[in-house]
């Protein structure tokens, strides 16, 4: 491998700073008017040293795989050229091991033996001039950069300036990686829910009622040819987030409200850093709470309450409160609710206390008292920025896994009935693409169908509120 | 004794008055300050001459202010500190404040004008860690009793700010606001009553009338204002609190609101804190001047301008610092 190379290319642009440095004073000698410091132009031998080098190595490090690759299946004997694709691969990477001076996986016999001495003599062969070819390549390319970087160096060098360009060059790639990253996983999000949509009718999924995936993986295999309706999973989805919003509004807003009004500083020092712990503990942990503590513990209870109904005036409600489960969308909604209180609270916290004091001042100037000027004058003024942070919480609830994965179930039943297994548009996705899979069957392409709608929605809703939290900040600037 | 940031910007003492003539003076009774040891005199030198030859051609605003008889006092403070923490901000403010009459407050920034203010109503309450001692009698009766309910307090006392601070509501409801949480009346008829006498009191309704179900906040600043007194006027207090209300106004505006509290007067007792020496002239029956958390001089405006008893009244009044 060349990656080797980049502690050596590391050495010798250290080395070509020390060297510019001291060329730069020298030079610079009798100059009192020089451009930059010297230290400015070690940095800028430096660079010149090293990014062609290292653009030489990235460069040869991610094509010398495929090239290698091609070099040897052009001359390949008969014998392997005739052999079936998969053990032809098989013999090829065993060659390269024998070549690398490894045991090859499996024994091979006749002429395929005397074929494999001979391709692991000239893929060994091929390896090595390309290895030789990346390190000359990367040498010639740091060379030729030190050469062009030295003979520059001189008291009228701009080089503070272009190392700075450098620099900013340098930190501008890295946050765009991010952005890029992105944009692929969009598109092949887009690429492969384009796939899904060709098998199943886009109508068909957003409007149709059953949602079954399992389609036969083997054309002799006993099922269903699958059907892909998500309402119900969006039914689920939109369940549970109105369950874990309905914990987590009040809840949050008022702790809010309490932390930015109420609280003196030694409370508010306590409270509030314990809350954003909170917000920090992973989701999986959440669902196991929900898993094992609060669906046995709602399960008791209803079925307790219908033991207390059955054969009363409620019988039938009873025989049903007994049959319910651990998994419901009750104990899901309701364990998420807890886990976005952190999230809620700390926002609208934030966002209270962005209203202006001279609000405050006035209102209890009018001889208000704190509850009236929370209600009658700061929620009022903090609403707009206080919808915005339930719009940013229902996006995490719609795109939380975890706890629902846990605790929800995994039938998709068409139900607004809380005590019921339901299931969400994220399990599904989870469901889809764990175990055994295909990457051609309407079963796992729907996963990047389901993906793209709740990429979109969510997208949709956090560019809405995002917008609304930030008009809201400007009002009060 | 002396703590360094009494030193007055001409290098001074607060504490220690170097020429008998500028004991500080409170009504006429020597502060305590006046009562430190004397051997410290002959170390600034004073300049001879009159003082007012000494002011460089400045000369201090002319009063223009209606003289008016001064009613009955209203407020009495006694003997008010008020600490911020462990930081004093005012040193035994006493002063009377007499009823139907404006009263301005002057002084450079952070002299604890403001801070005596906000006292009149309890607004300090307000604030984390801040501790007021001494009285405060208001017809007689101390506010800071425990027996005396701030949120009643303030009902008589209105307060108007710097900044205007309309509510996020309707000019209507800005307006209504007092009179709902003090549960004045239940019948709408009565309250829009309440709304437009208030309105026209603070001279807004002729220019909000058709609106007055359009946001408070679209008014302009000097809207805002009259809006803001409005509002304070809507709950019928005995006392309004004016903290600056012209500085983040334009002189039209500050015109106008100047014209407003001369009405105002007659009805009220007002108290203004000001940074404009100006409009203390302009305005006000009486003048209190504060500098580094004490009460130096107060008096009739008049006096006050023509002819102060204390040096640092007259330097800070002819602009020489502040």
């Amino acid at each position: 491998m060349i990656w080797f190379l980049i502690p050596v290319v590391a050495v010798l642009a250290v080395v070509a700073y020390a060297a510019g440095l001291a060329l730069a004073k020298r030079r610079a000698a009798g100059h009192p008017q020089a451009h930059s410091r010297p230290q400015q132009h070690g940095y800028y031998a430096l660079i010149w040293v090293a990014a062609p080098a290292l653009a030489v190595i990235i460069l040869a490090g991610i094509f010398s795989g495929p090239i290698a690759q091609n070099l040897i299946s052009a001359g390949l004997p008969d014998v392997v050229q005739d052999m079936e694709p998969f053990r032809r691969d098989a013999f090829l990477n065993d060659a390269r091991l024998l070549g690398e001076g490894q045991r090859p996986f499996q024994t091979w016999t006749g002429p395929l033996a005397e074929a494999l001495e001979s391709e692991a003599a000239r893929s060994a062969g091929i390896q090595r001039t390309l290895m030789w070819g990346g390190i000359a390549g990367a040498a010639l390319a740091a060379l030729l950069g030190g050469l062009l970087a030295f003979a520059q160096i001189g008291p009228t060098l701009r080089a503070r300036n272009r190392v700075e360009g450098w620099i900013g060059g340098l930190l501008f790639a890295c946050s765009v990686v991010a952005i890029l990253t992105t944009v692929g996983i969009v598109f092949s999000l887009v690429f492969d829910a384009v796939r899904f949509f060709d098998r199943v009718s886009i109508t068909e999924f957003l409007f149709g009622t059953q949602w079954s995936p399992q389609i036969a993986i083997r054309a002799d295999q006993v099922g269903s040819t699958g059907a892909f309706g998500a309402v119900p999973l969006f039914a689920g989805t939109f369940l549970i987030m109105l369950i874990a919003m309905a914990v987590a509004a009040p809840v949050g807003l008022f702790s809010a409200i309490y932390l930015s009004e109420y609280a003196g500083p030694i409370t508010r020092g306590v409270v509030k850093p314990m809350l954003e712990i909170l917000a920090g503990v992973p989701t999986v942990v959440y669902g196991f709470f929900a898993a094992l503590t609060v669906g046995p513990a709602f399960r008791e209870f209803f079925n307790g309450i219908g033991a207390l109904l059955v054969g009363g005036p409620l019988d039938g409600l009873g025989q049903y409160l007994m049959l319910v489960q651990n998994q419901m969308a009750l104990v899901a909604g309701t364990v998420m609710g807890i886990m976005l209180i952190p999230f809620v609270s700390s926002l609208s916290d934030d966002i209270i206390n962005a209203v202006p004091q001279s609000l405050r001042d006035g209102s209890y100037a009018m001889g208000a008292t704190k509850s009236e000027t929370v209600s009658r004058v700061l929620l009022p003024a903090a609403l707009p920025g206080i919808a915005g942070a339930m719009l940013l919480a229902v996006s995490r609830a719609i795109g939380e896994t975890m706890i629902v994965t846990m605790a929800a179930g995994l039938a998709a039943n068409l139900t607004l009935n809380p005590l019921d297994t339901v299931t969400t548009v994220t399990v599904q996705i989870v469901t889809l693409l764990t175990g055994d899979q295909e990457f051609d069957s309407a079963k796992t392409l729907a996963a990047f169908g389901l993906g793209l709608t709740l990429f979109i929605v969510t997208l949709l809703l956090n560019i809405v509120a995002q917008r609304i939290v930030q008009t809201y900040r400007e009002q009060y600037d | 004794m002396k703590l360094p940031f009494f030193r007055s910007p001409d290098g001074r003492e607060g504490g220690t008055p170097a020429d008998p003539t500028e004991a500080p003076r409170m009504g006429g009774q020597v502060l305590p300050g006046a009562d430190a040891p004397l051997d410290r005199r002959d170390e600034t030198v004073l300049p001879t001459e009159p003082a007012v030859s000494d002011a460089q051609g400045e000369v201090p605003p002319t009063v223009t202010a209606p003289a008016v008889p001064v009613g009955p006092t209203k407020i009495a403070a006694r003997d008010i500190s008020v600490f911020y923490g462990d930081k004093q901000a005012l040193y035994d403010v006493s002063l009377d404040i007499p009823d139907k009459t404006v009263t301005s407050f002057i002084g450079p920034s952070g002299c604890g004008k403001s801070t005596f203010l906000r006292c009149m109503n309890r607004m300090n309450d307000t604030i984390q860690g801040a501790r007021v001692t001494g009285q405060i009698l208001m017809d007689g009766d101390d506010i800071n009793a425990r027996s005396v309910d701030p949120v009643l307090l303030r009902a008589q006392v209105g307060m108007v700010f710097q900044k205007p601070n309309p509510f996020p509501k309707t000019i209507y409801e800005n307006v209504a606001y007092g009179p709902r949480i003090h549960g004045l009346t239940s019948s709408k008829s009565e309250m829009d009553g309440i709304v437009e006498v208030s309105l026209k009191r603070a001279g807004l309704w002729d220019e909000v009338a058709d609106r007055l179900h359009s946001a408070g906040t679209g008014l302009s600043g000097g809207q805002q204002q009259r809006l803001v007194i409005a509002r304070a006027i809507a709950v019928n207090p005995e006392v309004i609190l004016m903290d600056e209300p012209c500085s983040a106004l334009d002189p039209i505006a500050t015109a106008k609101i100047e014209e407003l509290i001369d009405e105002l007067r007659e009805q009220y007792c007002i108290v203004i804190v000001t940074h404009s020496m100006a409009q203390a002239a302009r305005v006000s029956q009486r003048t209190a001047f504060f500098h580094l958390g004490r009460l130096v001089e107060h008096g009739d405006t008049e006096e006050i301008f023509t002819n102060p008893r204390e040096r640092r009244t007259l330097d800070y009044i002819t602009g020489r610092f502040g």
